[in-house]
């Protein structure tokens, strides 16, 4: 009598799960602790932020972009702004397109740092979490003396910014810029220089170029697949053109370094910040626009580089105060594609990286 | 000084006198139980302290100030922990494996009262003072494979299921490179009582003489207690909390007794055979013990608040293709050394 | 070299341990935020001219304001003021849209309640309130 079967397992991970960060469901397929297949299940945060743009004012609006991506919500701001200055034909400010790049940058070490927080948490990295955390909670603070918030930063308004940084800014900003270089050696230290987290990350999950560009990966995912493509760079928006920097590529394809190319661009930001800290021309920080905004009819589509991928909006207009449609691509959607392809055949915990590394913020993929 | 070291001793010696024959079979009995009493005591109290003093550790790592809401610095917060665990309601869940499920957690639990009653927490101190200690203590702390298996396959739930197969394969692979380790020092002292391997480190402790057997030993105790960065059996990332995923209350609560009772005799078994147990200058034995015992407990809590978790497959070649060549390694050096030793010495 | 990262990391563990730490004991030590935080609004009841610019601004619908004409000033003045802060996004459009600034945010960060009901805010009573506490 042999009973030597063996038989598949299908294991439920999420919504609740500790290592799914928000509210995303997969369902594995395992054969021991090795996944066969995954199935990818989204849809539990949707909050029909699409829709609710119909019946929302354009500046309206405006708050309910904050919760698409909510660790770079500015971002979300400026992508929005920026498509309905585009359908309307307004030049804003010098002043308010540099105090955009600064919270764009600010918005991306941000999100990268909890980008490396969580991705350490994800391999059971508790301390490394805590001090990308904590040095988060110095931007969090800048955010919150400009703007009024942490999270939700709604720091944007068609046509400029909302508000003019406080004097104690400048003097924060500086002296965050001056530690990140200590902040990025500890977090190598504790996080990418341990040969244990090498080994869970390196040649984990790979990701070939073809199979990138095919899927159309976006933001540091692509770029850790060594594919040098960057809106920033590619389609300059608002001011970028006039920066010097550079666009970190990487040919590992691997985990590791979708994870550690985020400290290489965290250093790309502070150098981009430094150079528009230094070119900032006083003047007004608003474009004088009609109280109540009415675009033209018509239909636009712009597309900025939020931290984890390519943001769009495409936004029709009927002329009225309301957007007639508005259609978002965010980044992390389209991303997520690869997780069924590449983390099969991967044992769970390497599947729980793999997720980690893609940086998924439901908010965004379930809109 | 010679009153304090003895201390317990004479304690015991005074409730013995209380009986007519102080050796009779009762009075042997009220010494059993008293010291079954004391390990009990020894383990729920390590368990009190070193839950909070992991927290406090886990906050320190990360600049936190840990627990500080109960009591003088948060010190009396595991107690409400508890108190709360207590309080709980005790679910069996509805597919669970009923009696494995339950008896599960009081094997976890009463492995550690097993393997510390070999200790030797002074001289003479040991509860129980056992010729084949060593042999003994490695033959219960392998039963927790069961125990692990018992909690994941009762559960019903494929996270505890995939948790238990991993402290099967984890626990078993560690298990030879520890056992191992050890052999060096039984050699050297050609004793498997700890009482005499504490006795043969009056001179020198055998972290001198064995170094590498000190390394390996550390790296598979801390695999064989499951904790990080080797905790892939309740490695919640993944699995939830593997095996523990149903347990509420105080069944939950006794894994944690356990885990942490498992940790102190992990532990005290290091202090004994490599760090020279209760020897030391100056101050009563039993301090230094506990002492030892805490110097390694804290370097287990700040590995484990440094490293992330080890990679399965990777864990896998630690144990067989890195530890268990360097111990056998080891035993053929000592045997090497021994040898010289006799023929330098003329033995 | 394997096993310096091991070891490179304990050290950055043991300096932290040893460092000090950045607890904010909060209960004890309240924060002070900067006074652009939006954590909730103020009303300044004679500041208000009833012009609706307000619950207009606003993308949920939170604010139901009614004003009814002073025969002898012949203003609008501020009849009844309703938030529901279940619905409200704390986006701060409302205190941008205000013309006489007789809508603020304010840096009242506790507001947890217990009862759905009690995040309908009366802003008039609430501002009558503060008046009498402060």
């Amino acid at each position: 009598m042999s009973i030597d079967k063996t038989e598949e397992l299908v294991l439920n991970m999420g919504p609740q799960h500790p290592s799914m960060h928000g509210l995303f469901r997969m369902i594995v397929h395992l054969e021991g602790e090795t996944v066969t297949e995954i199935e990818p299940k989204i849809g539990y945060l949707h909050r029909g932020i699409e829709k609710l743009a119909e019946s929302r004012t354009y500046t309206q609006f405006i708050p309910y972009t904050d919760r698409l991506d909510y660790l770079a919500s500015p971002h979300n701001n400026w992508a929005y702004v920026q498509t309905v200055e585009k359908l309307m034909g307004v030049e804003i400010p010098e002043r308010a397109e540099y105090l955009r790049v600064i919270f764009g940058e600010l918005a991306r070490i941000a999100s990268h740092q909890v980008m490396i927080a969580s991705t350490a948490l994800d391999i059971a990295g508790w301390t490394a979490w805590g001090y990308a955390f904590r040095d988060r909670e110095r931007i969090l603070d800048m955010y919150e003396m400009t703007a009024g918030s942490r999270l939700t930063v709604n720091c944007m308004r068609i046509g400029g910014m909302s508000a003019e940084p406080p004097a104690e800014f400048w003097p924060a900003l500086e002296s965050f810029l001056d530690d990140t270089p200590e902040m990025l050696e500890e977090y190598y230290g504790i996080f990418f220089g341990n040969e244990i987290a090498q080994g869970r990350l390196k040649n984990v999950g790979i990701m070939p170029k073809e199979l990138a560009e095919n899927l159309s990966i976006t933001g540091p995912v692509l770029r850790a697949s060594g594919v040098q493509y960057d809106v920033r760079k590619a389609y300059p928006y608002s001011i970028y053109d006039r920066f010097d920097f550079d666009v970190p590529v990487r040919y590992g394809c691997d985990s590791y370094d979708r994870t550690i190319i985020r400290m290489d661009e965290i250093k790309e930001s502070v150098k981009i910040i430094r150079q528009a800290i230094r070119d900032i021309p006083e003047g007004p920080i608003m474009a004088k626009v009609p109280k109540v905004i009415k675009p033209p009819v018509g239909e636009v589509y712009h597309r900025v580089e939020n931290p984890k991928g390519e943001l769009g909006f495409y936004i029709v207009s009927d002329g009225s105060t309301k957007p007639a449609r508005v259609r978002i691509r965010p980044g992390t959607f389209v991303n997520l594609q690869m997780l069924p392809i590449v983390a099969k055949g991967w044992k769970i915990q390497d599947v729980v990286a793999i997720f980690a590394t893609l940086d998924a913020v439901l908010g965004e993929v379930d809109k | 000084m010679q009153t304090l070291n003895n201390l317990f001793l004479i304690i015991a010696h005074f409730i013995r006198s209380l009986f007519a024959d102080p050796q009779s079979v009762w009075a042997n009995l009220t010494m059993d139980v008293i010291n079954f009493i004391i390990v009990v005591v020894i383990i729920v109290l390590a368990a009190l302290i070193l839950i909070l003093l992991e927290r406090k550790v886990a906050g320190w790592t990360s600049m936190r100030t840990g627990p500080n809401r109960l009591g003088p610095r948060g010190w009396f917060q595991t107690i409400a922990d508890a108190l709360k665990l207590m309080g709980k309601e005790d679910v069996t869940p509805a597919g669970a494996d009923k009696i494995i499920f339950k008896i599960a957690p009081m094997i976890i639990f009463s492995l550690p009262m097993m393997t510390l009653a070999v200790i030797p927490y002074g001289n003479h101190m040991a509860p129980i003072d056992l010729d084949l200690g060593i042999f003994y203590f490695l033959a219960v702390s392998a039963i927790s494979t069961l125990a692990f298996l018992m909690a994941g396959w009762g559960s019903n739930n494929k996270y505890s299921l995939l948790g238990g197969m991993r402290a099967v394969a984890q626990m078993i692979s560690y298990e030879i490179p520890l056992l191992f380790s050890l052999l060096g020092v039984i050699m050297i002292t050609q004793s498997f009582n700890l009482g005499d391997i504490v006795k043969a480190q009056h001179t020198i402790p055998f972290i001198v003489l064995q170094p590498l057997a000190f390394v390996i030993y550390i790296i598979a105790g801390i695999a064989e207690v499951n904790r990080a960065p080797f905790d892939l059996v309740e490695a919640d990332q993944e699995v939830v909390a593997g095996p523990f995923t149903e347990y509420t209350g105080l069944r939950w609560g006794l894994f944690f007794l356990g885990e942490y009772g498992n940790m102190t005799a992990v532990s005290a078994l290091a202090a004994t055979v490599f760090l020279g147990g209760w020897q030391g200058p100056f101050l009563p034995g039993w301090v230094w013990f506990w002492m030892k015992v805490g110097v390694i407990i804290f370097f287990m809590m700040w590995v484990r608040w440094t490293f992330p978790r080890i990679r399965v497959d990777h864990l896998m070649h630690l144990a067989w293709k890195v530890l268990l060549p360097l111990s056998i390694l080891n035993i053929f050096l000592t045997g090497l050394g021994i040898f010289i030793y006799r023929l330098v010495m003329g033995g | 070299m394997f096993g310096k990262g091991l070891f490179q990391g304990l050290g950055i563990t043991f300096k932290r341990m040893v460092g000090p730490n950045i607890t904010e004991f909060y209960p004890e030590q309240k924060p002070v935020l900067p006074s652009r935080v939006r954590s909730s609004m103020g009303l300044q009841r004679e500041k208000c001219i009833c012009c609706n610019m307000c619950a207009m601004a606003c993308p949920n619908g939170v604010i139901k304001l009614t004003g009814e004409k002073d025969e002898e000033s012949k203003k609008r003045v501020l009849k009844s003021y309703h938030m529901d802060l279940g619905r409200c996004l704390f986006c701060g459009l409302c205190t941008e849209a205000c013309p006489t600034k007789a809508l603020t945010v304010t840096q009242e960060y506790e507001n947890a309640v217990f009862e759905a009901d009690d995040m309908k805010w009366d802003m008039i009573a609430r501002a009558e309130r503060k008046g009498k506490e402060g």
